[in-house]
């Protein structure tokens, strides 16, 4: 294991030979961690993340995904914009993970597998703050760690909406925690360390939605929201009677007329089978429907919005 | 133009202290006193260097030594009536300050003090610091001494469009009317030049203009500070007006962001600027108009904006240079 900066064994820089040293790694470091710290965008809002694989995972806050399975727009600092896909959270760390859907190589930063930060440590934090800007880039900015505790690291980086998800490193450049919540005036900034990513790495990577916290809620079973009516006629399925107004089932192309002859494999033939079905899935969850159009089989797939919304 | 987005940041309900945590002595963070004692080199350069403007008793804004004989630069929107503000300069307190110059683009004030042995920041050519690099400028003050707040440049440098574009400063009527002059704003560059209700705006800077669309098309050209020729009718005559042009959120306000819920006293004007320097030294709007200096003692940018409770912005020395020659240049010195 490498040497940690030795700069972090003071208490304090002693004077100008020490602030170069902080300096020096700082701007060592930096170019890599730009590179690889993404803005994510979703409907509501923007958060940040950060790539930690080729083929690019993605570490951000659970409260910025929000939930397993949702698709958003991935932008990195020079521009350049992918598609990707939240996989499993924790709700009680705010920890969270994500996949790039689109095949690349990309840019990405190591990881701190040692738990190797101490209080007092020099660290640096990264994020879109705001939101994306391409011409000003994502914010650095430069502190120490200033409190720990088991599930949370505080630091003296000020954060701002924008940042949540964002990448918090070590002078090396390797990722130390992703920036969680603030105090609202106070310079009280909250990390999620890598311990609570690493002790729940395999469920986070199968899509596990974790624990009952306060930074995500679960989709709960039977909340899902299709909107439409279908009834059953003379022959196999049920037919659409109506689609609702900027319902899930409108914007998959659904329409009234329709003869819906499955849900993801089960055939229909009542209003009730449809109704049994939906009772077994949860908002966000994919279903897919076998139809018959105009005399012609297709099938369309959807994912459920929720009754809550 | 950022568009206005909704950005995620939870706030914690209640800043308690982290059950069982370990915490840093305040002294040791990085604005605290023990790592702010290693910036003490620099420090001296703010404190010969730097002027505090007080009105009364209140610190008002800094400012920043640009000559010897005492010309001081500042952020011009912070400033107000000179009328009962004093500028102290190290430990000497300069009263009945000159307002000289103004340069509206980039919101600064040239105020002369009565003084001859001043030692003025280092504009000399130094390279713009790359990102990372230590940034130190004005912390809190006492009537005797400069403290130092340090932190980075954290962005990359570039120009800030005004919130919302840039403006003439008049409401418009309505209907087929809509490029008659209802009223002009106060304080703003179409009042002051005499802009008037029933005024009918047909060309800017000789281009015709023919509806509300082209008249935002000619603004969208043009930045805070600068002067357009607007040629108007009135009364069956044709005239023509200089009028200086405004930043739309600076005339007419700007609803707050949640982002701008938890940035305490930011600066009023705090967009439209044709370059800027990012940093994340703290600070609030009074914290402005000094200077930014590196390690060695060099300015590297002179404070103008403080636009979030982690983004402050600074005028880049290569920019400053130019912009001291032709204040101080024009108010007649040589």
């Amino acid at each position: 294991m490498a040497e940690r900066p030795a700069i972090n064994d003071k208490k304090a820089p002693a004077g100008r030979a020490d602030l170069e040293a902080i300096q020096s790694l700082l701007r060592e470091a930096l170019p890599d961690a730009r590179a690889a710290t993404v803005c994510i965008k979703l409907d509501q809002g923007s958060g940040s993340g950060v790539v930690v694989s080729e083929d690019g995972l993605i570490l951000t806050a659970a409260h910025v995904t929000g939930g397993v399975g949702r698709e958003f727009t991935v932008l990195f600092e020079d521009g350049r914009k992918v598609q990707a896909e939240s996989l499993g959270l924790d709700s009680e760390t705010d920890a969270a993970m994500a996949r790039i859907i689109d095949k690349g190589s990309y840019p990405h930063v190591p990881i701190d597998r040692d738990d190797r930060t101490k209080l007092g440590d020099w660290v640096f934090s990264l994020g879109h703050s705001g939101g994306f800007d391409k011409a000003r880039g994502s914010v650095v900015r430069l502190g120490r760690v200033v409190r720990m505790a088991n599930s949370t690291y505080q630091s003296d980086c000020n954060l701002i909406g924008g940042d949540s998800g964002g990448p918090l490193f070590d002078l090396e450049g390797r990722l130390i925690g992703i920036h969680s919540r603030v105090g609202q005036r106070l310079p009280e900034n909250m990390h999620v360390p890598m311990s609570a990513f690493l002790d729940k790495w395999d469920e986070m990577s199968k899509n596990e939605f974790l624990g009952e916290g306060p930074f995500a809620k679960k989709p709960e079973k039977g909340k899902g929201f299709l909107g439409l009516l279908a009834e059953s006629h003379d022959g196999p399925g049920i037919r659409v009677k109506r689609v609702g107004r900027e319902s899930p089932a409108e914007a998959a192309g659904i329409k009234a007329g329709d003869v819906l002859l499955a849900m993801d494999g089960e055939k229909l033939s009542s209003r009730d089978d449809l109704k049994a079905l939906l009772e077994e899935r949860a908002p966000e969850d994919k279903i897919t429907f076998d139809l018959i159009r105009d005399g012609a089989e297709e099938s369309i797939t959807l994912r459920l919005g929720s009754r809550d919304s | 133009m950022t568009a206005k987005i909704s950005t995620l940041c939870l706030l914690l309900a209640c800043a308690g202290p982290l059950a069982a945590s370990r915490s840093l002595e305040t002294t040791y963070r990085t604005a605290g006193s023990a790592v702010h004692a290693a910036f003490d080199e620099v420090r001296e350069h703010l404190q010969t260097s730097s002027a505090v403007f007080r009105r009364g008793r209140t610190e008002i804004i800094f400012g920043t030594v640009v000559s010897s004989d005492g010309f001081i630069l500042t952020k011009a929107s912070e400033l107000g009536e000179l009328s009962d503000v004093s500028v102290t300069v190290d430990r000497e307190r300069y009263d009945e300050p000159v307002l000289v110059a103004e340069d509206p683009t980039w919101d600064l004030a040239l105020v002369k003090i009565d003084a001859n042995d001043l030692v003025p920041v280092d504009l000399a050519a130094v390279e713009e610091p790359a990102r990372g690099s230590w940034v130190v400028a004005n912390g809190a003050t006492t009537r005797s001494k400069r403290r130092v707040q340090v932190g980075v440049v954290s962005a990359n440098t570039r120009e800030v469009f005004a919130q919302g574009g840039t403006v003439l400063g008049v409401q418009l009527k309505s209907g087929d009317d809509e490029l008659v002059v209802e009223s002009a704003t106060e304080g703003t560059g179409a009042e002051r030049a005499g802009l008037t209700s029933g005024d009918r705006i047909v060309s800017m800077d000789g281009k015709p203009i023919e509806s509300r669309e082209s008249l935002i098309e000619e603004l969208k050209e043009r930045r805070v500070g600068d002067t357009v020729m607007l040629g108007i009718e009135r009364e069956g005559a044709s005239l023509e007006l200089e009028v200086e042009l405004a930043g739309r959120a600076d005339v007419f306000g700007e609803e707050a962001t949640r982002n701008d819920a938890m940035s305490g006293e930011y600066s009023e004007r705090r967009t439209g600027f044709p370059r800027v320097m990012q940093h994340d030294v703290m600070g609030n709007r009074h914290f402005m108009g000094g200077p930014v200096f590196d390690l060695d003692g060099h300015c590297v940018g002179m404070n103008i904006a403080r636009f979030s409770r982690c983004e402050t912005y600074a005028i880049p020395a290569e920019d400053l240079r130019g912009i001291v020659d032709q204040m101080v240049g024009g108010s007649g010195k040589n």
